[in-house]
């Protein structure tokens, strides 16, 4: 198994000439409300906290050659990665010729969304005038489909994750296939909430589709795809005018992930960044071969890393579309971490999907000045699970949760923010988890002294405590628990990510990644995230900054004495 | 209709409308806004309109400020000194971990209402139902005291968790507070917001003591002034969620008219649709910087229940207005990748648009209109000589980066594409309530609104376009239509049934005994109520007696609408919200123009959209037309001009309305 470019070309040059810029500009704006649409329905109907608050979903519309259209900003994480999915859901249904209007494809096959068997899509065709002119999709997270657990850190297949679903009509031409339905609800312990879901997606992806439609209509099919295919060249232009103000030159860095969750070993990987005028090549070859535990990441959500980690520093803030994607090129190897092949296991591959992204950053920060110091890392993220006492109703929570940001020639990190690639992100309010789940939030508090000194401060870290009022199970996620956030041009690191369990009869674990913990009535569970990096070294800090910190309590009078004794004169 | 006074301070003019009602007449004013000291451009535009003899007939002056948002934006306000329950200090700061701009790497939250030094727990705990787990520590409340004392707080916010479901806790707190001595103003949460989710509730009540020390004074100033201008009547202030706080409700929670800055114009809107007795309409509000829009069924405020402003998240009922950066000012440019774009920033007042003659050379969709004729030069309030030379100047250069052949192409492109802006934020708001625009009447108003009208109805195939009489100041008359409104509210999630229903009626009765019951005041009840295991709610009207499968019909119903489905699933009562409601007696509806000239009956040349060319067209005095008149041509009057396309038939109706519709062929 080899070596893949991933390339994003033009499938018909020069079909945008001479379409009129002032309609194009209208059609763009027109497909990037409508997504934002498709979003918030989705928003406003789904059951599950992991859609309406954690944002883990995805929504964009496709051309009928797949190129993308539009995305509504959600998870930075997913951009762009519903292209796969939605060509291979169409060839799981039999291609287009088998498409109807008022199908709705499902689709949860990793290999080809990118993530999860959690991580389901909806696709639904959109016709007009009998002619299939685009695709709608919606990828969401879903409580649960089976698989082991209801969330992963020990798999080892992709058969253990989840039930897959390789592109199945969910409704036929209009008509709800009942066989599925019912197998989506077999597979389920959290039925109630998936239908809940299912409902919010069709109805979403359908809201979307006429949305859609009737821009299509209002422009007619010919200016329609003159149209889109000038905002192309205007996208792609526009990220080629970003990538040229780079220096070229190769940029490397390397870095090790704790673990794959079930062998225990470190797994060390490297990323090359090429930059040539206006276009930027990342190579994520150097990497092991797929690992035996599930943080192997696919295809699809390494081209989204590469993606996101260039587009922070280009300075994207574009709602991005096909064109924002032909100026930047992929190279893995197949059977790899960065590009495993069935049945590699893949339900943490935001593991090494979000270090990546940092990793890229921190290449570049060779080319580009004023690149941050690491934050505390992703992903943190908890998922309990149990039943009720009394009623036995199955419940379910689950989310990730927020870290310091690294330092920067701007000033100190940002404290407690969500992992950059999960940024659109809401923590749940302390209060609507008690009044949800079985728990009393003990402490909810940044960390003083968590940060990374340097002559900017690393953003504190969160301490969050969790005492479980019922007996329940807890799956955690954590990474980069091992390595500590690394500083930037002689900035300290700050501190890693830590989770530990205070039960009741006296005992303490300490976890990372562990699946179905136990956790019996009254133990306490202790989150603490980690904190950003410093940049430049301590001993450069303003001295009226450390004893603001002092004063405010964001560091102790021994850490500030420690790291920057000149702010203290004898 | 009483004699009344509406006076709204916006960004740059402060605008008065005064109706009296011996003479009958109307009285429109304008005079700069005086930010560093607003109550002064209040008094001059006052002072300009109205005597003392005027003053003394008016019943209400109703009030639309800013002071309170400007504190927020200004950050100055009172010294703030938090008390919280212990582990939680840092709620303020932790936020919800989002960023405002998700792609942004460096993104950081602004700096804190109040600094961590000042954010002080206290022992004690309640449970989301509300039992008591731990007692309250005293001691760490005398703590905090001595803390506030040395650090100069005048105002203390106190927000314990889960102080919606018990506010024993809080109530305790304050009392210990003013027995250690502490003197200034304290604002608790559970008065302010009663709703679930500690960050919110905490900016909420943050925000209130944080403006009440700017709000207080400055009402009492105003208040003081007017009286001694023989003004004998009430002081009312407008509030986000519509209708008007009087003085001291406004001084008490003054967090209630943050958002109120767009309202005035809804609501001006649901008043005129309702005299028209039209069932849908979309108010579009066209100023200098912004497109303002909301959607009026059945002549309804559109209500929203969580505002934000400056990124922070307010507990407080609030007018759904959105705004996009689409208006005269905003400045178009051809982006790197060779598309014309349109804001969303703006010109601002300096240096304005090009044709300002002020040294801008940016072109603003001002100038564009200018171009094509749509705006009159010479015509404009505020004493601004317009320059069309500047104007097409500045944009001729856009044409050859985008494509374009010449300057009436670009000015051609600037107004679709603005247009196409405010047509997606009716869809956002039309879509969102599962409605179709192409049955809404385009109620356009706002100095640059009636420019707009047929551009608006042509995106979004709308049915017709109005144009209030005043269109210019149509915010201003809204203030003067405005109710007395008082609001309290409380999370309860219980499962919908009987009993939750009853005891979201006791809830009520609290409530409403809060609210007091003034002469006169109808009571409202709403319930928040969603499907067990969504978080967003629908807010539903329940009447007395109803019960529980009669509350439930209804939310299906509005589910339907909004979503195209309904579930099977079990409801659950989310918040109980009461609001006191008295109709201000004798409130007119419509409002004649003012006198005044309109400026001259001409020939102008004007573009058509529709033909995409130029046409020899007439500019007519809005007092002139008698008859239905085919476009293109321009309604001209003292504070808007009105674009009637070709395509279009322009005539007068109901109160002094401008109806275009579509030429039927």
């Amino acid at each position: 198994m080899g070596v893949v470019r991933t390339v994003f070309t033009d499938p018909q040059p020069g079909r945008g000439e001479g379409a009129d810029p002032v309609t194009t500009e209208i059609v763009r704006q027109g497909l990037n409300a409508a997504a934002d649409h498709m979003k918030r329905s989705l928003i406003r109907t789904a059951f599950s906290p992991i859609i309406y608050e954690a944002l883990d979903f995805a929504v964009a519309f496709y051309d009928a050659d797949l190129c993308m259209l539009a995305q509504a900003p959600t998870l930075p994480a997913f951009m762009g990665t519903l292209g796969f999915c939605v060509r291979e859901a169409v060839e799981g249904v039999g291609g287009r010729d088998a498409l109807a209007p008022g199908d709705v494809i499902l689709y949860n096959d990793p290999y080809g969304t990118g993530s999860h068997p959690q991580d389901a899509a909806m696709v639904v065709p959109v016709f007009h005038a009998d002619e299939l002119v685009a695709y709608a999709a919606i990828k969401a997270h879903w409580l649960d489909i089976g698989g082991k657990d209801p969330y992963c850190t020990d798999t080892l297949d992709v058969y253990q994750e989840g039930t897959i679903f390789p592109g199945v009509k969910l409704y036929d031409a209009g008509r709800l296939v009942t066989d599925v339905y019912r197998m989506i609800l077999a597979n389920s312990r959290m039925a109630d909430m998936v239908i809940g879901d299912i409902n919010a997606m069709v109805a979403g992806a359908r809201a979307g589709a006429e949305a859609l439609s009737a821009i299509v209509t209002r422009h007619g099919a010919d200016v329609f795809r003159r149209c889109v295919a000038r905002m192309y060249d205007h996208g792609e232009a526009l990220v080629r005018s970003w990538f040229a103000a780079l220096p070229d030159g190769v940029y490397t860095a390397s870095s090790v992930i704790d673990s794959d969750g079930v062998s225990g070993v470190p797994v060390p990987f490297g990323v090359v960044v090429s930059v040539e005028g206006s276009r930027v090549e990342v190579d994520l070859t150097d990497c092991p071969d797929q690992v035996p535990g599930p943080i192997n990441c696919p295809l699809p959500s390494t081209v989204a890393a590469a993606r996101l980690a260039v587009a922070f520093l280009a300075g994207a803030g574009e709602q991005p579309n096909e064109g924002h994607f032909r100026a930047l090129e992929l190279v893995t190897r197949e059977g790899s971490l960065f590009h495993p092949v069935r049945p590699a296991p893949c339900f943490m591959y935001g593991i090494p999907a979000d270090h990546a992204i940092e990793l890229i950053i921190r290449a570049l920060g060779d080319a580009v000045p004023g690149v941050p110091a690491a934050s505390g890392g992703d992903i943190n993220a908890l998922v309990w699970w149990g039943n009720r006492e009394g009623s036995g109703a199955p419940w379910a929570d689950g989310a990730p949760h927020p870290v310091g940001q690294g330092a920067s020639p701007r000033g100190d990190g940002a404290s407690a923010l969500m992992y950059i690639s999960e940024s659109a992100t809401r923590f749940t309010p302390a209060e609507v988890w008690e009044a949800r789940n079985p728990w009393r939030i003990e402490r909810l508090a940044l960390a003083a002294d968590s940060g990374g000194a340097g002559r900017f401060r690393g953003g504190l870290g969160l301490d969050l405590s969790f005492r479980c009022l019922e007996d329940q199970y807890l799956t955690a996620a954590l990474a980069r628990t091992e390595l500590a956030p690394w500083g930037r041009s002689g900035g300290l690191p700050g501190r890693p990510n830590r989770l530990t369990v205070d039960y009741p009869d006296g005992t303490t674990g300490d976890y990372a990644l562990k699946t179905r913990i136990p956790l019996s009535k009254d133990a306490v569970v202790h989150l603490r995230t980690g904190s950003g990096g410093g940049y430049g070294p301590p001993a450069g800090r303003d001295p009226e900054a450390v004893r603001a910190d002092l004063r405010e309590g964001y560091v102790s009078e021994e850490y500030a004495r420690r790291h920057h004794p000149h702010a203290f004169p004898a | 209709m009483s004699t009344r006074i509406g006076v709204d301070v916006g960004g740059t003019f402060t605008d008065l409308v005064l109706h009296d009602s011996v003479t009958g007449e109307i009285k429109v004013g304008k005079q700069p806004t005086t930010p560093a000291a607003p109550e002064l451009g209040v008094l001059a535009v006052v002072d300009a309109v109205a005597d003392r003899e005027t003053l003394r007939r008016c019943a209400y002056f109703v009030h639309g400020t800013t002071v309170g948002l400007n504190a927020l934006l200004e950050r100055r306000g009172a010294t703030v000194g938090l008390i919280t329950t212990e582990g939680f200090r840092d709620v303020l700061e932790i936020r919800r971990g989002d960023r405002d701009d998700p792609y942004d790497l460096f993104w950081t939250p602004p700096p804190p209402l109040v600094p961590r030094r000042l954010r002080l727990e206290v022992a004690g705990r309640v449970a989301a139902d509300g039992t008591v787990v731990r007692p309250l520590d005293p001691d760490g409340v005398r703590r905090a005291a001595d803390v506030f004392a040395a650090e100069g707080v005048d105002a203390v916010a106190i927000v314990l968790i889960n102080a919606y479901a018990n506010p024993g806790h809080e109530n305790e707190v304050r009392d210990l507070l003013r027995a250690a001595g502490f003197a200034g103003e304290v604002s608790l949460s559970h008065e302010v917001s009663g709703e679930y989710r500690e960050y919110e509730r905490t900016t909420t009540t943050v925000v209130d003591a944080f403006v009440r020390h700017r709000m207080g004074p400055y009402l009492g100033n105003l208040d003081r002034a007017l009286r001694e201008r023989g003004f004998a009547g009430r002081l009312l202030v407008t509030r986000s969620g519509g209708g008007a706080l009087e003085l001291e409700e406004a001084t008490a929670r003054p967090f209630e008219t943050i958002l109120s800055g767009p309202v005035a114009g809804a609501a001006a809107t649901a008043r005129l649709v309702e005299v028209l007795g039209l069932p849908l309409a979309v108010a579009a509000d066209v100023g200098g910087t912004s497109f303002d829009t909301a959607l009026i069924q059945d002549a309804r405020l559109p209500l929203l229940y969580q505002g934000e402003v400056q990124g922070l998240p307010l507990q407080s009922p609030w007018v759904d207005v959105r705004s996009v950066g689409a208006g005269g000012g905003s400045v178009a440019y051809v982006d790197a990748g060779g598309l014309l774009r349109v804001g969303p920033r703006s010109s601002g007042a300096v240096p304005g648009p090009a044709s300002y003659r002020r040294g801008g050379t940016e072109p603003t969709v001002t100038d564009a209109a200018l171009h094509l004729g749509m705006i009159v030069p010479g015509r404009i309030s505020g004493g601004i000589d317009l320059s069309a030379e500047l104007a097409g100047a500045a944009l001729a250069p856009l044409a050859a980066p985008s494509g374009l052949p010449d300057a009436d192409a670009v000015a051609e492109g600037v107004l679709r594409i603005a247009a196409a802006h405010m047509a997606q934020a009716v869809r956002g708001v039309t879509v969102e309530h599962g409605v179709d625009p192409r049955g809404a009447a385009v109620v356009a108003f706002g100095g640059a609104g009636p420019l707009f009208g047929c551009l608006l109805a042509d995106e979004l195939d709308a049915a017709c376009v109005v144009v209030p009489p005043n269109a210019g100041n149509f915010s201003a008359v809204g203030l003067m239509q405005a109710d007395i409104v008082r609001g309290a509210a409380r999370t309860l999630v219980r499962p919908l049934g009987d009993a939750a229903l009853a005891e979201a009626g006791t809830v009520a009765d609290e409530l409403f005994g809060r609210l007091g019951d003034p002469a006169g005041a109808v009571r409202e009840l709403d319930l928040d109520l969603r499907y067990r295991g969504q978080e967003h709610t629908l807010t539903v009207r329940v009447h007395p007696g109803e019960d529980a499968t009669a509350v439930r019909e209804r939310f299906s119903a509005a589910y339907h609408r909004s979503y195209g489905h309904e579930l099977a699933d079990p409801l659950e009562v989310v918040t109980v919200r009461a609001t006191s409601r008295v109709p201000l007696t004798g409130a007119g509806t419509l409002v004649p123009a003012p006198p005044g000239a309109d400026g001259e009956a001409g020939r102008i040349r004007l573009w058509s959209f529709r033909r995409r060319a130029f046409a020899d067209a007439p500019a007519v005095p809005r007092r002139a037309l008698t008859a239905p008149l085919a476009g293109p041509l321009v309604i001209v009057e003292p504070t808007a001009t009105t674009y009637v396309d070709e395509g279009f038939t322009v005539e007068e109706s109901t109160g002094g309305c401008l109806l275009i519709s579509r030429k039927e062929s």
